[in-house]
């Protein structure tokens, strides 16, 4: 479970160390509330949803030091020269690049198997615009793959 | 359902499958292919998310200050161990030398000389003699120390009284000083196992512990 909650803060924070201190923190405020865990099989989620709000939580708290992305994904992206996945690597860099509000809601959905309504639910959003949402991140990622991109659909979200 | 709603479902979820967009896909080829690009393109986003890039790896800046922190702790911890591995033969020696000492507190006060028969009687119960041609050993007694008799001398020196014993079964690789109970001492090795000097308060040993060492060489020299 905790590579999971690892990965999943990683995705967040695209920070390592801060994304362990993210997982630790969570796990024992996980463990000070585990009386409110009524239905076991719903660990996961409830879990990943406590690294979620940490990660907000520590932003608010702690206005970190801001990086700039293009020095992340530079790193990141010399590293791929020596991996054998570069189209993956490349997506990765993708995803890494996605704004927060875009990037979220896909992690949510895809590594925490979250539902529509419960992406919503969790980022105080309508179910419109988390698909919103997720529509454009995928459709951002098509770009970079070499897809032609789908074409923008309207439904009352502002473009970015 | 029209196409704009199907290709933002599809888009947002390409997993999802509803009655209305599974009729919808049936008659639209276009869409049913729009899908089929989504879900290999979403196969592919979920192999990049479940190994992010540097999972595993060590990173720059405070990841790597953690570790060098780490590592330089790791070090530290190692030499203060060997350094205590290295000092606690001789320091806990020094420690009973000197414990030794302070039990016997008359030892400082002796104002006149030893005879030549006492020194012989305090040497013989260790095995060894001394040819004494001094009159500045003002204590001399056969004391049982680490389970062996050793001779334990109080000499007049320039400095004033230096207690010395006569280690012959204790074997120190080097010459160690050592501050304690206010008095500072020296433990050197001699040609028989080793010669413990201690005088009350600071100061350097160098000169006594050189006379002492000639002392012991006049003690070899006798056997």
């Amino acid at each position: 479970m905790r590579p999971d909650l690892l990965r999943f803060a990683h995705w967040l924070a695209r920070d390592r160390a801060i994304a362990e201190d993210i997982v630790q923190e969570a796990l024992l405020r996980a463990w000070r509330s585990r009386d409110t865990l009524k239905d076991p099989g719903a660990a996961r989620a409830w879990l990943l949803t406590i690294v979620r709000r940490e990660h907000a939580r520590l932003y608010e708290r702690k206005r970190l030091e801001l990086v700039s992305l293009d020095d992340v994904v530079e790193v990141q992206a010399s590293r791929s020269f020596s991996e054998p996945d570069g189209e993956l690597s490349a997506l990765r860099h993708a995803i890494m690049k996605l704004p927060i509000e875009y990037r979220e809601p896909l992690v949510l959905q895809v590594l925490g198997g979250f539902s529509t309504e419960e992406i919503a639910h969790e980022l105080a959003l309508s179910c419109t615009a988390v698909l919103t949402r997720l529509f454009r991140a995928r459709n951002k990622l098509r770009v970079i793959c070499g897809m032609t991109p789908a074409p923008e659909v309207a439904t009352g979200e502002s473009l970015r | 359902m029209s196409c704009e709603d199907t290709r933002l479902l599809i888009g947002a979820d390409p997993g999802a499958t509803t009655p209305a967009l599974e009729e919808h896909l049936r008659t639209c080829p276009a869409c049913a292919s729009f899908r089929d690009e989504m879900r290999a393109l979403d196969r592919d986003i979920r192999r990049a998310l479940e190994r992010p890039a540097d999972m595993g790896r060590p990173r720059a800046g405070r990841q790597a200050w953690r570790q060098w922190a780490l590592a330089a702790s790791v070090v530290l911890a190692t030499l203060a161990v060997l350094g205590l591995w290295l000092l606690r033969p001789n320091d806990t020696l020094a420690r009973e030398v000197v414990a030794h000492v302070q039990k016997e507190p008359e030892s400082w006060l002796a104002t006149q000389h030893v005879s030549a028969q006492d020194i012989e009687r305090a040497l013989r119960g260790a095995g060894i003699a001394l040819n004494v041609t001094s009159d500045r050993i003002m204590y001399a007694q056969s004391c049982w120390f680490h389970g062996h008799y050793v001779p334990h001398l109080v000499v007049q020196t320039a400095r004033g009284p230096a207690t010395v014993l006569i280690l012959r079964h204790e074997q120190v690789r080097e010459r160690r000083t050592f501050h304690e109970a206010g008095m500072s001492g020296v433990i050197a090795p001699a040609e028989h196992g080793s010669i413990a000097v201690l005088v009350r308060g600071g100061g350097s040993l160098d000169d006594i512990a050189a006379q002492m060492q000639q002392d012991m060489r006049s003690i070899a020299e006798s056997h």
